[in-house]
């Protein structure tokens, strides 16, 4: 537990330290992200073989306390936030384009915090303080980007609230029925009565609307392709992962086990018509970053998809394909938007057709995204490929299932035509566009870098995928 | 780990790992690029004669590497996949040699012999997968490194058709792997092993073992190019030459045809085909296939549009051999597979000195070519009278076994089918034969290679006449051992033991 | 009808009115100021059930507390990211 307090409280204080202390900005955020990376490993190796550790702020004792608790779960997911934010860090700190300022450094800081903070919480309301944190300090680094920004960071900022106040609401609800916040508390009391129904239904548009989940995303695409490039890359990969979290923590230790049965199917299908919307739009934008981020509604679809069927079926192995679906994407995603910011700035225009010619003027980068994109799609042996056959086994067992793996097909097509729409752009060699500045060799293998690590997992796939299984219970 | 278990991953890295180090090469470092290429390709043909030996010796090559549970990646050297890694790298041979030529002084040629190795290291790997998973892996692997191939020259027109290629082999692609993950619900992923292993199945779970059998067929039909689903193979032509005939003469199309063979005979096996009453449309659909190519092809002007219909046609005699599930028709069906190939490239060579010394491309310009370039015209004429299987070059051997096949089971039919493709074929390769010998000589505005004591550049010529020669010697030396003949026996001995 | 009940209900109103407000208004003040108007809602509402029995429930009030401050930096951010928009707009023109 003190690992994981460890990387929590380094990007706490070394956020807090970077407002006081303006010099060395990018030193000290790179320092704070290596430390909680490593604290993140030792919390991991230490409860890698599926132990729960609690901690109780201040000593009290539950219901009273505030109870932090490290799950493999949570000890995986401060292991994939910090070392994202490392990532980022050393792109930020070698490409200062893409971050829009130097405030970018204690805001990442205290992004990474919030995030750090969320996977460890398990009551309600330390869930909702840090959904705050962390909306706050993802709508300021989008704020980063400048004048074109402020519009769309100001709707997610009102959106933002307006989904945590939504969840608020059924917090207040269901402390007034149970008397406590504890989430597992909770599950053990929680029946399935009017109340509970009616602040499990706010909790979950609430949640839904902040982590941009089919039909409540329409904040995200103008929020995450207008702010610089890191911070699309952090967002996309990770703040939106949040809320889904705690959508997974409500509807799988919390509910009623009747009524997760019952809301599965009506999420499965918001995330089947995520897979189709977003695949659509971004198909159809003109604009290379807003393109990625459709994107991102899309692949969230998938990760929708399971949580419903497992919720459903109350089917362990779905629960596995939801984690690894977060993983693999947050590693694609970083890739995929720091290469569309590496494109966008090297050849000076925002729309998809300027990039063509760019796998003669830009191969390095051209190839991160195609391996990013790889990966969304699906193929094998990417983490994509792992999480979607993960998904496909318990839908195509039985035959009255398949109408599910049909949508998962169809994402899968949607997906391709939009990678592939970017990817053939790349071989036009007709008007080619010249790049405006010199590209960056160390940037470009370092985006790469992550996207490479998604079909790592490939490497360790027949260990993770049953060990996922087994902690997500 | 043994040398056996580490043969089979040798021999796709042979290719895999020059293709990495070209990607990273500079335009002008021809030299190397072109020692890079040679070293692959000899150790490739070393390494696979070693496994030849073995294999007919009767050890087994089998390397593993962990995947997904119940799947790792198996890549295993068996009789069959050797049939198709040995014509694969024989025909890497002739078209590297082709593809250095035919490339001299055109841009992006580092990222054109990159891609062309990992299309080759794809093959192989498909012809080397142990199990549906490994199999599929390297399906989707072939349709990503083929489409910077289509797409090489940039132009709108290649993009237009890379758009297409891409619907096609995408949409099949997801098909296959629908299909992959279905079988690996019902029955785990075994590796692939004579007769099947869903023997247990068919009672309980028919209906989705035909669904899953649907999928996994009209997946690799469109790489088979089997209709309807052919249609990406004739817009692909725009691709460089040596692209044409490597890739959609021979690798990717076969991959999806030895894809179903793979599928009929180790994943559902005979019987299991028979009490599903799978073989019999997968037949019809082959026929349909046979015939509507060679019908095609009559009506196309241009001439590697009419190679590519003739191969949507010809490939679909392997398809139909496998289907008919006798001993007889499918040594037809395999060694058409090879002998296919070593025709059709041959062809698609012509094609391509043609165009690059000439600038013929169309039909009606092929006028009196065989005077101005003898050569490749008697390959031309070696390759297309195979094709309509004139004895005793290679065609003739496949269409034997392939009739005596269907009379065995009774099929007997399927002679008419084959009778009225070979007329066909005549209908469209004899006017070409005849128009190259025979027909007063156009007038060549385009001769880049005029007074020049070959008809052209000598690397343009030698894989021809290797492949020519080599369609010829597999017909006469069918008798042996060595030839495809002699291995498509072996393989059947193997595949239906009696 | 008793005093936590009456409160309760106009929480809720003040919670449906606010959504209301944010989902039709333009203007991005009166927005801030309906999001501001769900914020009491929820936060009366947490008192309406905190004041159920006596003395009220520490834990409640603790959490409404802390979600004041919450809204308060919120509102912050908010405000000044209209007021830098303005300043935008204005320039433009």
């Amino acid at each position: 537990m003190n690992a994981a307090l460890l990387s929590l409280f380094a990007p706490l204080a070394g956020g807090l330290l970077l407002v006081l202390w303006r010099p060395a900005r990018a030193g000290l955020a790179l320092g704070v992200a290596l430390v909680s990376l490593l604290a993140a490993a030792a919390a991991l190796h230490q409860v890698a073989d599926g132990t729960r550790q609690w901690l109780e702020v201040g000593g009290w004792a539950p219901p009273l306390a505030i109870r932090l608790q490290l799950t493999p779960l949570s000890a995986l997911l401060l292991l994939f936030t910090a070392g994202l934010h490392l990532l980022v860090a050393v792109y930020a700190a070698r490409r200062p384009h893409a971050i829009g300022g130097a405030d970018f450094w204690p805001l990442a800081c205290l992004l990474h915090a919030a995030l750090a903070a969320l996977w460890l919480s398990a009551d309600l309301f330390n869930l909702y303080v840090t959904l705050e944190l962390l909306g706050l300090a993802a709508v300021a680094l989008v704020a980063l980007a400048g004048e074109k920004a402020q519009r769309p960071a100001l709707d997610y900022l009102l959106l933002s609230l307006a989904g945590s106040l939504a969840y608020l609401l059924g917090v207040a609800i269901l402390y007034g029925r149970y008397g406590v916040l504890d989430l597992f508390l909770l599950g053990e009391q929680a029946t399935a009565d009017a109340p509970t129904r009616l602040a499990l239904l706010l909790m979950t548009l609430g949640l839904m609307l902040k982590g941009a989940l089919w039909p409540l995303h329409l904040w995200l695409p103008a929020a995450h392709s207008s702010a610089p490039a890191a911070v699309s890359a952090l967002l996309s990969a990770l703040v939106v992962k949040g809320p889904l979290y705690i959508l997974w923590l409500l509807w799988t230790r919390l509910a009623p086990t009747e009524l997760a049965v019952q809301a599965g199917p009506l999420l499965a299908g918001a995330g089947a018509l995520a897979l189709l919307a977003g695949g659509w739009a971004a198909l159809r934008t003109p604009l290379l970053k807003s393109l990625v981020a459709y994107s991102t509604v899309a692949q969230l679809g998938y990760a929708l998809l399971a949580l419903g069927l497992a919720m459903h079926w109350q089917e362990p192995r779905l629960e596995a394909a939801l984690w690894l679906f977060v993983v693999a994407h947050g590693l694609a995603k970083v890739s995929m938007f720091l290469a569309a910011g590496e494109l966008q700035h090297t050849l000076g225009g925002k729309r998809v057709v300027t990039l063509k010619g760019a796998s003669q003027t830009l191969p390095v980068t051209m190839f991160t995204f195609v391996t990013a994109g790889v990966s969304l799609i699906g193929l094998p042996p990417s983490g994509g490929f792992l999480a979607k056959w993960l998904l496909l086994q318990p839908l195509l067992e039985r035959p009255q299932h398949w109408g599910w793996a049909l949508a998962v097909v169809l994402g899968t097509l949607m997906s391709a035509a939009y990678v592939f729409r970017v990817v053939a752009h790349g071989f036009d060699r007709a008007r080619p566009q010249p790049p405006q500045v010199r590209p960056d060799r160390f940037g470009q293998w370092l985006t790469l870098l992550p996207a490479l690590l998604v079909f790592g997992l490939a490497l360790i796939g027949e260990r993770m995928l049953p060990w996922l299984e087994g902690v997500s219970r | 780990m043994s040398w056996t278990s580490l043969l089979p991953l040798a021999i796709v890295l042979s290719s895999l790992v020059p293709g990495l180090i070209i990607f990273t090469l500079r335009e002008e470092q021809q030299r190397l690029r072109v020692t890079l290429n040679l070293a692959g390709v000899a150790l490739k043909v070393v390494l696979v004669a070693a496994m030849l030996i073995g294999v007919s010796d009767g050890l087994t090559f089998r390397f593993s590497l962990p995947f997904l549970p119940g799947a790792p990646l198996v890549l295993q050297g068996d009789a069959l996949s050797l049939l198709f890694v040995t014509l694969s790298t024989v025909l890497w041979l002739a078209t590297t040699v082709y593809a250095i030529g035919y490339l001299e002084d055109s841009p992006l040629r580092s990222r054109f012999f990159g891609y062309f190795s990992l299309c080759v290291s794809a093959t192989v790997g498909l012809a080397l997968a142990g199990n549906l998973v490994t199999f599929l892996l390297f399906y989707e692997l072939l349709t990503l490194a083929t489409f910077p191939l289509v797409v090489h020259r940039g132009t709108p027109e290649s993009l237009r058709a890379g758009r297409v290629y891409l619907a096609y082999t995408v949409g099949g692609g997801t098909l296959v792997l629908m299909g992959v993950a279905l079988l690996h619900a019902l029955a785990g992923s075994p590796d692939f092993q004579p007769g099947g292993y869903l023997d247990g199945l068919v009672e309980e779970r028919g209906p989705s073992l035909r669904v899953a059998f649907a999928l996994l067929v009209l997946g690799l039909g469109v790489k088979a190019a089997l209709i309807p689903l052919h249609g990406w193979l004739p817009k692909a032509m725009v691709a460089p030459a040596p692209v044409s005939a490597l890739l959609h003469a021979v690798a990717v199309v076969k991959t999806g045809a030895f894809g179903i063979v793979r599928v009929v005979y180790d994943v559902y096996g005979a019987e299991a085909m028979e009490a599903l009453a799978l073989a019999r449309p997968l037949l019809w659909l082959a026929a349909a296939t046979i015939l509507f190519g060679s019908l095609r092809a009559l009506q196309q002007s241009e001439l590697k549009r009419r190679l590519a219909y003739s191969t949507v046609s010809q490939v679909s005699y392997i398809t139909l051999g496998v289907a008919l599930l006798g001993p007889l028709a499918v040594v037809g069906g395999l060694v058409h597979l090879a002998h296919q190939g070593l025709m059709k490239v041959t062809l698609f060579y012509c094609a391509g000195n043609f165009a690059e010394t000439l600038g013929v491309h169309r039909i009606r310009e092929m006028n009196g070519i065989g005077r101005r370039m003898p050569l490749t015209m008697t390959a031309f004429t070696v390759g297309a009278l195979g094709m309509i299987g004139v004895p005793p070059i290679a065609g003739f051997i496949s269409k034997w076994y392939l009739g005596s096949g269907a009379l065995e089971v009774g099929q007997d039919w399927v002679l008419l089918v084959l009778l009225g493709s070979a007329l066909l074929n005549a209908a469209y390769f004899l006017p070409l034969v005849w128009r190259g010998w025979f027909a007063t000589p156009a007038d060549w505005h385009a001769d880049n290679w005029a007074g020049e004591r070959w008809e052209t550049h000598w690397l343009l010529l030698l894989p021809v006449v290797f492949t020519a020669l080599a369609s010829v010697l597999v017909g006469i030396l069918a008798g042996t051992a060595i030839s495809p003949l002699g291995w498509a026996r072996l393989i059947v001995d193997r595949e239906f033991p009696r | 009808m008793s005093t936590p009940l009456f409160w309760l209900g106009v929480g809720c109103v003040l919670w449906l009115l606010g959504l209301h407000g944010l989902l039709t208004l333009r203007n991005a003040v009166r927005r801030i100021i309906a999001i501001n108007l769900m914020g009491s809602g929820v936060f009366l509402v947490m008192v309406a059930l905190a004041i159920r029995e006596r003395p009220g429930d520490p834990v409640l009030v603790a959490l409404v507390v802390t979600g004041l401050v919450v809204a308060v930096s919120a509102t912050a951010l908010a405000l000044r990211l209209s007021g830098q928009l303005a300043r935008a707009r204005k320039g433009d023109a």
